[in-house]
């Protein structure tokens, strides 16, 4: 049997092993930094750089030393780096090719660090789009502009209502002046009065004296027929005129207040516009975070896979071709192409130290049957009470289903910048309650954040900001609430919160108070507009109104006037002879009763003197 | 390092009878129709080495099997596929699975499977085959070989003097 056996072979082979292990263990370093370098910048879209890479023997593993990740998005930042990640690997299963570590540790983990040279690739200038697009704040304060700025935008009915009536008094006012001047004045109805009483007093002497007279009053009230006609003409156009510059001044003192209902229709800062003023607020920092995480998890989204995934892509497609496909088996050991089985990182945060454990990180779940597991806790941290998070890439079934919770308790937050008018939030403490799921590309979170002792401040100088200011100040504890629901790179964003219906009834007295205020300005400035035009009117509608009464009681008057008759000369002589009789009658009767008084006192004086001689 | 080489494959190549030479080039057909970089083919690089045969008709068989296997993947991925999803083979896939020198084989490799399974079916015929072709080659084509320039330019080499010395 042994003289099959070629012993000299069995040193080739140990040669040839040797040689072998001997340049993976030269060249392995070399080989890791490489792809590290190489896959790493190919992932980030940024320079990745690695100071040193070590193969330990016992146990058998790999150290590298100061990972820097460059940000692509900021180049002359890092995304993370470490001063040291330690990971045993495996030997079996790094013979077939795949890396297997039971332990991973990183120590001095750090994320956004600065660089001192840029991280950027040599490809094409990504340029940033600026837009100048208003923000929400400038919205809201466009439309608050001054009285001033509405009165010169807007087209209003005042100073239409002043021009028709400016108008309306040119066209009346003449027609009214050429009426009046056909009135007689008072002199002249003096003079008429005087005329009719010289025709009407004094006895007729003669038949021819009465008809003289008669013919001088006919002529005057021939006068007054053509004076009637003249003063009803110009009543009528008194008042047509006074009809007109009525209505028209109507419409003008109507005027002020429909233009104020459309302007408060049109700039009704009813509180609509501090509606989302969450969004707002907190709207860019809210999609920072959301960019930010959105970030990561496209970076690690490519690596996970659904055990139900790979089989229909098995069954679907043939196999690559030299390579075939591995089968696995139910197995206490799998063995996928990667896998760290724990890994312990940890970093500087917020003056503490942040712990993040890591179980069974791999990109093929559905070979380790377990999903992969992240947890975070902060240690001793400065701002933050208690920091808690999971994340659980769950990838062993169809769909795969992402889960992040996070729960911060008394985070005295750093000052905030709302964004907003130079408004800040000065200072805060917040409970934050967070979850987001993500199942088949759809995302599904919510996040809760309850802020106490809040303390707003801004300089803000525009009337915007002052009145956000002072909206903000009476405002020491809201809560926040923030959804997306959705396609992940598309979800339906909702920030809501009770800091808006706070804001809102702050805003709202502010607004009422900046509206009362807008208000009255505008009226003033309507009324000045309409006093301007109306005013002069007015006291010359009064004059007319006045002449008008006057006319009335010139026409009374010629009518009285001309009313007058002459009676004829017969009847003067008629008339004294009746007046004659009367008087003739009257005298006998006072006659006849002084007799018969005198003839009673004579008897009564006679029966005196008979008493008397009785006794 | 030339000498030591040729010592090297002058020991290797001292196994030159017929059945030496085609065993050695039909077990270059599992390295040829399996993955290359595979502990199985360690394995098979240490019996190569190890077993009295012909290592060059060993290193030939792998670069000729290895063209065929080429072509042949397919066929060995659809045989090891058919093999290792079998639900009546499972259980026996599954212990083995459990060992984990077994599980280096990579023999849960569908195309592992499939090249090996082919290659062991093929080996015996292969070699009764190629033993018959060397013999015919020695008796009809070696001489005329032996004329060609290339041949004769390679034999001028320092490198084959070197080989024959250590041959003998």
């Amino acid at each position: 049997m042994t003289k099959w056996i070629r012993w000299s072979g069995l040193l080739g082979f140990a040669a040839i092993v040797g040689l072998l292990a001997a340049l993976l263990i030269v060249a392995l370093p070399w080989v890791i930094k490489f792809s590290i370098e190489f896959v790493g910048t190919r992932v980030a879209g940024a320079e990745v750089t690695l100071d040193d890479v070590d193969i330990t023997v016992s146990p058998f593993g790999v150290e590298l030393t100061h990972l820097q990740v460059a940000d692509a998005r900021q180049p002359m930042q890092n995304l993370l780096e470490f001063d040291q990640a330690k990971a045993d690997l495996e030997l079996a299963p790094l013979l077939i090719g795949k890396a297997i570590s039971n332990e991973l540790s990183v120590s001095n983990l750090q994320f956004h660090t600065a660089r001192s040279i840029s991280g950027a690739l040599p490809v094409e200038d990504e340029t940033e789009d600026v837009s100048s697009e208003p923000s929400a704040a400038q919205k809201v304060m466009q439309e608050l502009p001054s009285a001033e700025e509405i009165l010169a935008r807007e087209t209003l009915k005042t100073p239409q209502a002043a021009a028709a009536l400016k108008t309306s008094w040119t066209d009346n006012s003449s027609a009214v002046e050429k009426a009046v001047n056909n009135v007689p004045d008072d002199k002249a109805l003096k003079q008429y009065e005087a005329d009719i009483k010289a025709i009407t007093t004094g006895r007729l002497e003669s038949i021819e004296d009465f008809q003289r007279r008669k013919a001088r009053l006919d002529a005057l009230k021939k006068q007054f027929n053509a004076d009637k006609k003249a003063i009803t003409d110009a009543r009528d156009t008194i008042q047509t005129s006074r009809k007109e510059l009525s209505n028209a001044l109507s419409d003008l003192k109507a005027a002020p207040g429909q233009d104020m209902a459309y302007l408060k229709d049109k700039y009704a800062l009813s509180g609509a516009g501090a509606t989302n003023m969450t969004g707002l607020l907190f709207g860019d920092e809210a999609a920072g975070w959301a960019s930010e995480a959105l970030y990561w998890y496209e970076k690690v989204k490519p690596y996970l896979e659904s055990g139900g995934e790979e089989e229909s892509a098995e069954e679907g497609e043939k196999a690559p071709r030299l390579t075939g496909e591995f089968v696995n088996f139910p197995t206490s050991d799998p063995w996928p192409d990667f896998l760290i089985r724990s890994a312990f990182i940890t970093g500087p945060l917020d003056g503490g130290k942040l712990k993040i454990e890591g179980r069974d990180i791999t990109h093929q779940q559905a070979v380790t049957g377990r999903p992969t597991v992240f947890t975070a806790t902060g240690v001793d941290l400065q701002s933050i009470g208690d920091l808690d998070a999971q994340l659980v890439l769950n990838h062993t079934l169809v769909p795969g289903k992402d889960t992040l919770t996070l729960t911060i308790s008394d985070w005295k937050m750093s000052p905030l910048p709302l964004g907003v008018a130079g408004a800040e939030l000065a200072s805060s403490r917040v409970q934050l309650n967070a979850g987001a799921e993500v199942i088949a590309g759809s995302l599904s979170s919510s996040a809760e954040a309850r802020v106490t002792s809040a303390r707003f401040t801004g300089n803000g100088q525009t009337l915007f900001a002052k009145e956000l200011n002072q909206a903000l100040a009476g405002i020491n504890q809201f809560s926040v609430n923030a959804g997306a629901n959705g396609p992940l790179l598309t979800p339906d964003i909702s920030l809501g919160s009770d800091l808006d219906r706070q804001l809102q009834a702050a805003f709202n007295k502010r607004i009422k108070a900046k509206q009362d205020e807008l208000e009255a300005r505008l009226k003033k400035k309507l009324n000045a507009q309409v006093d301007e035009f109306a005013g002069e009117y007015a006291d010359e509608l009064k004059q007319l109104a006045a002449m008008d009464g006057s006319l009335q009681d010139r026409l009374k008057s010629l009518q009285d006037m001309a009313s007058t008759q002459l009676e004829s000369f017969k009847e003067q002589q008629e008339r004294e002879a009746r007046e004659k009789l009367e008087a003739e009658k009257a005298k006998a009767k006072a006659r006849a009763e002084a007799e018969k008084k005198k003839q009673e006192e004579e008897l009564k004086e006679q029966a005196k003197d008979k008493l008397k001689n009785l006794f | 390092m030339l000498t030591f080489l040729a010592k090297l494959l002058s020991a290797l190549n001292s196994e030159a009878s017929p059945g030496q030479v085609a065993f050695a080039f039909a077990l270059g057909m599992i390295v040829g129709f399996t993955p290359f970089w595979s502990f199985l083919n360690l394995f098979v690089l240490l019996i190569a080495l190890m077993v009295r045969i012909n290592f060059s008709a060993f290193i030939f068989g792998v670069m000729v099997f290895s063209l065929l296997g080429y072509a042949l993947d397919p066929v060995s991925i659809k045989i090891g596929e058919t093999l290792l999803l079998n639900p009546d083979l499972r259980d026996t896939w599954t212990s083995l699975y459990q060992n984990e020198w077994l599980r280096i084989s990579a023999f849960n490799n569908t195309l592992t499977l499939g090249g090996l399974l082919i290659a062991l079916v093929a080996l015996i015929p292969v070699t009764l085959v190629s033993r018959q072709l060397v013999i015919q080659y020695r008796h009809r084509f070696m001489a005329w070989m032996n004329k060609l320039k290339i041949v004769q330019m390679l034999k001028a080499s320092k490198f084959y003097s070197l080989y024959n010395t250590f041959a003998g």
